[in-house]
């Protein structure tokens, strides 16, 4: 009996042995698999941050405004407030009267008109 | 069977029953280890490979990138195992853009078995392709990393410079240098849309009016973030052969900035009562003081009433009111404001203030209307900032901090309130007028200084700027330009003054930054435009 119970003991440590270089033997190709797509996330993020870079770069405000400026023939459009939300009709009001400080944006900054013209019509205001 | 002596054959079936139960007891230990105590750990290699850069990014505050380390290789060599050393030399020379005499000469002196050289580094992938074309022998590439700024030289003082080693070296990576190493991202509170448009008009300034050098700040009064900053030239110009495009003026220098000093002796003189506003001040040819004549750039009337003094920036009327509150109340006032300690911020470099060791009547005069004490740009906005802001104390920052952060109280809020009548007043009626602007209401003081060269001031190589804080009933920014050396122009009757040269200046860039700030127009400006017909 006692060898019966053994020669069980031994085989099922000899299968445990196989088992377990079974499992080490996968252990051993996952962690290399691991390795090789670390190294595809290091390579794809570096190459992610170069292009990160690359964008801000090409996004720069100074070479968005030159190439609009050489290519598309774009000025600097003035940065003017025309109204605030308070001064807007509601829906369904009558059209602004010719008293109404509202005026069609066209007729008051041209087209044409620089930065700096706000300013030059506020010291024309002022008596200077 | 008890008592019996065992028998080989038991003795070996012991054994053996006991090398399996231990067989079994290091496979469950290990299978415990494995599952249960290592189970947390597996990703721990993978994250070492993926720490390979060593710098954090820099943002500007809505997230654009300024700086960020990049990956790069440095190239080594081993001479020995080259078939031809010149055409080697002059291959390598060409793709990486390292000095082909060099290259030749340290072939020549280590050409035994093992050794290697440095041939370049920090050298891109492209260059790294074009190597590889090559089919040299011997070359051994060493991961790297390089700092690049893709946003070239925009804020380029502010944000400094790294060693090749990756060392901060001046500006914020500099006095960022160990947040940035330990791989936490720094996000500044520079907005790289408002540094554009300041650069911008700033540079515009500075050629216009043919200037060697000009500079701008633009600061938040309520949390002290700075939002822009330039100093230009920032490249090598002509006629700007003496100024280092790479120092960033605004921190490092110290000016007397003149006029706008004002601000600081006329919020003295309303914090301490000791002048009202519509009190007449005697002015006439000057004021004299002992042997010495303050006399005024242009002419002016007999008297002005003291909000006159300051809209029309009078030396004379100044320093009348200056000398009420006495030499030791102006430097315990302008210590309190910070305008004698070098400005603190995250840039290390910020410069100490120079001011007179003796500071009796003469010197206290001379300071309320800003000469005899040089301060940097940065030190000068930041006080100006806390004469507006209702009066709290306030430290400038470069990183992002949206919230109100003013501290002590250090004028009273009143004083403050006063202060920004008479700064709106300055824009309405004195010599801030150009920089007006409809539908925001602007307050500001010029400043025209003279420098001073051998000793001596020159009355034509000027400092002008012009201090503009918006909107003035509640303020939220301030403004501060400076143009170094202007120069007037005689046939359009532009004079080199600030009101001329600096105000203008501030004007424009709130007109460009203004609506970038989400600033809503006080009034509407069609109808102060008056509408066109």
């Amino acid at each position: 009996m006692i060898r019966v119970v053994n020669f069980f003991c031994f085989a099922v440590t000899a299968l445990a042995c196989l088992a377990l270089y079974h499992v080490s033997e996968q252990t051993r190709v996952a962690r290399a698999t691991l390795t090789a797509v670390d190294r595809q996330i290091v390579g794809e993020r570096d190459a992610t941050n170069v292009l990160q870079a690359e964008w801000a770069r090409v996004a720069d405000s100074a070479r968005i405004e030159t190439l609009a400026q050489t290519r598309l023939g774009l000025n600097q459009a003035p940065a003017v407030q025309l109204s605030s939300f308070a001064l807007l009709p509601r829906r369904g009001d009558a059209t602004a009267s010719e008293e109404s400080p509202l005026r069609p944006a066209s007729v008051v900054v041209p087209a044409t008109t620089g930065v700096a013209a706000p300013v030059r019509l506020a010291v024309a205001r002022s008596g200077n | 069977m008890a008592g019996e002596p065992t028998t080989m054959v038991q003795r070996r079936i012991v054994i053996a029953a006991i090398l399996c139960g231990m067989a079994f007891a290091v496979l469950g230990a290990r299978l415990v280890d494995v599952t249960l105590l290592k189970a947390g750990t597996a990703g721990t290699a993978s994250a070492a490979i993926r720490a390979t850069l060593n710098r954090a990014d820099m943002l500007d505050r809505n997230g654009e990138l300024l700086a960020r380390d990049l990956p790069v290789q440095d190239l080594y060599l081993e001479p020995y195992a080259l078939p031809d050393k010149q055409t080697a030399a002059r291959e390598l020379a060409s793709a990486t853009g390292a000095n082909e005499d060099r290259l030749q000469h340290v072939f020549a002196s280590h050409d035994r078995p093992g050794d290697h050289v440095l041939v370049a580094r920090q050298i891109s992938p492209d260059a790294e392709d074009r190597l590889l074309q090559f089919g040299l022998p011997g070359l051994e590439f060493d991961p790297s990393t390089k700092r690049f700024y893709p946003k070239g030289r925009a804020a380029v003082q502010v944000v400094g410079q790294v060693d090749p080693d990756g060392h901060g070296l001046s500006g914020l990576e500099l006095g960022l240098d160990q947040t940035l190493r330990r791989g936490e991202p720094a996000q500044l509170s520079l907005d790289l849309r408002i540094q554009f448009a300041l650069a911008q008009e700033v540079e515009a300034a500075r050629q216009q009016f043919e200037a060697r050098g000009a500079g701008g700040i633009v600061l938040n009064v309520q949390t002290g973030e700075i939002l822009a900053m330039a100093s230009l030239p920032d490249e090598p110009s002509p006629g700007s052969d003496d100024i280092n495009p790479n120092r960033n003026r605004m921190v490092r220098d110290v000016y007397e900035l003149g006029s706008v000093f004002k601000i600081f002796a006329f919020a003295l003189a309303v914090e301490d009562h000791t002048t009202r506003l519509d009190e007449t001040i005697p002015i006439g040819r000057g004021f004299r003081l002992g042997r010495h004549l303050i006399g005024d750039a242009e002419k002016m009337p007999a008297t002005l009433a003291a909000r006159d003094v300051f809209a029309q920036s009078s030396n004379a009327g100044t320093a009348q009111i200056a000398l009420r509150s006495g030499p030791l109340r102006q430097r315990e006032f302008l210590s309190r404001l910070g305008l004698l300690d070098p400005v603190r911020s995250e840039d290390p470099e910020g410069a100490k203030p120079l001011y007179p060791h003796h500071w009796g009547q003469i010197e206290t005069a001379t300071v309320g209307f800003g000469h005899g004490i040089s301060v940097s740009p940065l030190a000068f906005a930041t006080a100006a900032a806390i004469i507006v802001n209702g009066g709290r104390r306030i430290t400038p920052t470069f990183m992002k901090h949206p919230q109100d952060t003013r501290g002590a109280q250090v004028i009273s809020p009143e004083t403050s309130a006063t202060m920004r009548q008479l700064l709106r007043y300055v824009v309405t009626d004195g010599t801030g007028k150009l920089a007006d602007l409809p539908g925001y209401e602007i307050g500001g003081k010029t400043g025209s200084a003279e420098k001073a060269v051998g000793g001596r001031y020159v009355a034509h190589k000027l400092l002008t700027s012009f201090c503009a804080v918006f909107p003035i009933d509640n303020p939220r920014y301030l403004v501060f330009v400076l143009l170094d050396e202007p120069h007037g122009a005689k046939a359009s009757g532009v004079m080199a003054l600030a009101g001329h040269t600096a105000a203008p200046l501030a004007g424009r860039v709130i007109a460009r930054i203004a609506p970038m700030l989400e600033l809503p127009a006080k009034a509407p400006i069609v109808a102060q435009m008056g509408g066109n017909p």
